[in-house]
């Protein structure tokens, strides 16, 4: 019944959607400071650039479309996201590691299981601040960062719908929980790739620096892990967003919006989860862990903007070749194509809203005004090579920049932070996602998708 | 227990600077050093959304801070105490009292130094500090606004040590703040020892022991008094009958005290929020200076 909207929405009502992603992509980058004060404004000013006319002009309609979008997609990511980041902070890895080539391999192997398990944010909160102190002694530290941005808080997240926020939005929209399990080949190929690579970086720079033996450094304290408990609730919340996968009990209306009671249920179990990961953790762990909300605030703010202006964009591209961006869905054909393009927007914009972006150009291209759910039923079935593609560009090319993926940027100012140099924006791309990530990326599409 | 080394973690805000001369008074009683500490808030300064870290900003914030503590080390210098200056990035309360027991301070003073009406005289943070310190913590409130009877009225608490008003209620923490108190007994003009007896909640049937635990209490007291009274400072003894939080406001404005000194039992949230802090309340009730002693 809404379909409609999509076919009569001029281009230019993408514009505070398009105005987001730059906001985002370019403040940080020339106005930090002004950035990091007011981007609560500017997102507010975007948000309200499409609200205003679309409520104006289409009253109930767009205010039933912006409020499915928030409460179908925006109130989900934000309580997944929300209930991983506290139960991760309230596991605290403490002891003395030593950063050898063989024990940062080791991390990186295993930030990369979890990712997919704790999200990509989570592993990478959990991991980044023993990965920097193992490696306090060492003096270059810069590449170990940016490997571990590119596999913890990326790749390794690419395996469920609980690993990086695109997934998540694609599980919303029907995909099943492990048909991303399909992206594990193409996960492997990227993460030995980039490990043994690193590895060998590692060694270079380790015998290159001189580094004393691990004998000789003084007060070693036993590795342990607080907070283990945590995993109970970890375990909480892979079953509860499992469970609203397999159980239909129906649907229930929240503020005239149509939403499945089990997707209701889980996004209450995910709350509990958290409440009580957060009531029977020490708050030493929290403090010791450097655990404060400030990170979940920004992307609570920026992400409400990023949905609300991505409305019309999305309304556009499911309306298919009947919508104004059909010259889109006519140019990019090939799996490969989505892969790339996918890809290349993740990133510079953020890969979530990428990802549902070029979901529902998929929807539009094959399975125009069919239901969104019966529709990637369907995608699934008829055409998963496309569903595959645009999953692992979201996901891995997410590394590619800061702004690709949120972890990233919460990596980046930690290790800042402590002391680790970082390289800048495009000194980040120049020296290492172009010359590692990109001959990689090549490698998979021609494995996987040629 | 003598009070050797202070942490002073400080906002710059205004009054601050008045807040610290208070504490001058100290060095005839033995204090020697003074940390001076300030926390960038990370807030401030790190998670610019999908940027990074605001290195320049930190350095700018670091550089305000060490100039304004340059000033304030001159004076303390010229008072001829020494000091050190730490500045830290990250969450406040922790960094504080991490500061605190790497320091080895004595004590730790917090507080608002300018309070105005309807605001309560100590903010969470300070109470959480007060919660969670290993050593004792003076909540100072240098210039306040409050209300006594309707009528508005404005304080500046100056000369804070020259009538404490200790609060016994003859705990093990009230006991060492009587020990915290004797350590400055040369700065003391005059003590105000007190003691409440919640006189409701006694029944009418035990009327026998209230007589017998009125005059033990006057006892104890007096023997207080005279442990205070053995440096030359003057002490007088007050027993209170009633709720407690009233009693010690209502004595320590009869009795023009100039600060309240009291035990901490140290409870964690959940106690107090099921029975209340006495201590708690007084830190945010009162407008005098108020030492806790943990």
């Amino acid at each position: 019944m809404h379909g409609d909207l999509g076919e009569i929405l001029p281009l230019w009502s993408t514009i505070p959607f398009v105005g987001m992603l730059l906001s985002i992509a370019f403040f940080p980058l020339f106005a930090p400071r002004f950035w990091h004060n007011h981007f609560g404004k500017v997102t507010a000013f975007w948000a309200l650039a499409v609200l205003t006319p679309f409520l104006i002009v289409y009253k109930g309609l767009a205010l039933y479309e912006f409020l499915h979008i928030v409460l179908a997609d925006y109130v989900p990511f934000l309580i997944l996201l929300s209930a991983l980041y506290t139960v991760s902070g309230n596991i605290l890895l403490r002891g003395t590691l030593v950063g050898t080539p063989v024990v940062n391999t080791g991390i990186m192997i295993i930030g990369t299981i979890l990712a997919s398990w704790m999200g990509t944010t989570g592993a990478a909160m959990l991991l980044i601040r023993p990965f920097l102190r193992a490696n306090s002694h060492r003096k270059n530290r810069t590449f170990m960062v940016v490997f571990f941005i590119f596999l913890v808080a990326n790749v390794g997240g690419s395996l469920t719908p609980l690993g990086d926020p695109p997934l998540f939005l694609g599980f919303l929209r029907g995909v099943p929980f492990f048909w991303t399990f399909q992206l594990l080949p193409q996960m492997i190929v990227v993460a030995v790739a980039l490990l043994v690579l690193y590895f060998i970086m590692d060694t270079y720079y380790y015998r290159k620096e001189d580094i004393p033996a691990p004998s000789e450094s003084p007060e070693k304290e036993a590795l342990r892990i607080d907070g283990l408990h945590n995993l109970i609730f970890l375990a909480g919340i892979v079953g509860a967003v499992l469970m609203s996968g397999i159980m239909h009990w129906g649907e229930m209306s929240i503020l005239g919006v149509h939403r499945s009671t089990a997707d209701v249920v889980r996004d209450g179990i995910l709350i509990f989860m958290a409440l009580l990961s957060w009531m029977t953790t020490r708050k030493e762990i929290r403090e010791d862990n450097e655990f404060t909300w400030f990170p979940i605030q920004e992307v609570a703010i920026l992400f409400i903007g990023i949905f609300l202006t991505m409305m019309p964009c999305l309304k556009i591209l499911q309306a298919g070749e009947k919508g104004e961006l059909a010259f889109l869905i006519r140019t990019v054909n090939e799996p490969f194509h989505y892969f790339w393009i996918t890809g290349i927007l993740s990133s510079f914009l953020d890969n979530a809203p990428t990802y549902l972006t070029f979901l529902s150009s998929l929807l539009g291209k094959f399975y125009p005004g069919v239901e969104a759910k019966e529709a990637v039923a369907l995608l699934i079935q008829e055409h998963s090579i496309y569903l595959k593609a645009i999953s692992a560009g979201a996901v891995f090319f997410g590394a590619n920049t800061y702004i690709g993926n949120a972890p990233n940027f919460m990596v980046r100012s930690i290790a800042e932070e402590t002391g680790t140099p970082m390289p800048s924006f495009f000194g980040y791309m120049i020296k290492y996602s172009i010359p590692i990530l990109v001959p990689v990326f090549a490698l998979i599409t021609l494995v996987f998708y040629w | 227990m003598a009070i050797k080394k202070i942490l002073f973690p400080t906002k710059f805000r205004e009054l601050s600077f008045n807040s610290l001369a208070q504490l001058f008074a100290l060095k005839d009683a033995g204090l020697k050093e003074i940390i001076l500490s300030h926390v960038i808030s990370r807030e401030d300064v790190g998670f610019v959304p999908f940027g990074g870290y605001l290195k320049e900003e930190e350095d700018r914030l670091r550089e305000e801070a060490t100039i304004r503590f340059e000033d304030w080390q001159k004076s303390l210098e010229e008072k001829g105490l020494k000091s050190k200056v730490v500045i830290k990035v990250g969450e406040p309360v922790p960094q504080i009292l991490h500061t605190a027991e790497d320091e080895e301070a004595d004590l730790i003073v917090v507080g608002r130094k300018k309070r105005t009406l309807n605001h309560p005289f100590a903010g969470s943070r300070t109470i959480e500090i007060v919660t969670r310190s290993k050593v004792p913590v003076l909540v100072s409130k240098y210039l306040v606004s409050y209300e006594v009877e309707g009528e508005n009225l404005e304080k500046i608490n100056e000369r804070i040590f020259e009538r404490p008003m200790l609060v016994c209620d003859w705990s093990e923490p009230s006991m060492r703040a009587l020990k915290l108190m004797k350590s400055f007994q040369s700065v003391i003009e005059e003590a105000i020892v007190f003691h409440d007896i919640n006189v409701e909640k006694i029944h009418e049937k035990y009327e026998d022991s209230l007589h017998e635990l009125k005059k033990v209490s006057i006892e104890k007291l007096d023997m207080v008094c005279d442990e205070l009274k053995e440096e030359g400072a003057g002490c007088e003894t007050h027993l209170g009958a009633g709720k407690i939080l009233n009693e010690i406001i209502r004595i320590s404005r009869d009795r023009r005290a100039t600060m309240i000194v009291m035990g901490t039992s140290g409870k964690g949230r959940l106690s107090e929020f099921i029975h209340g802090s006495v201590s708690h309340s007084i830190v945010r009730e009162s407008e005098l200076p108020t030492l806790l002693v943990p």
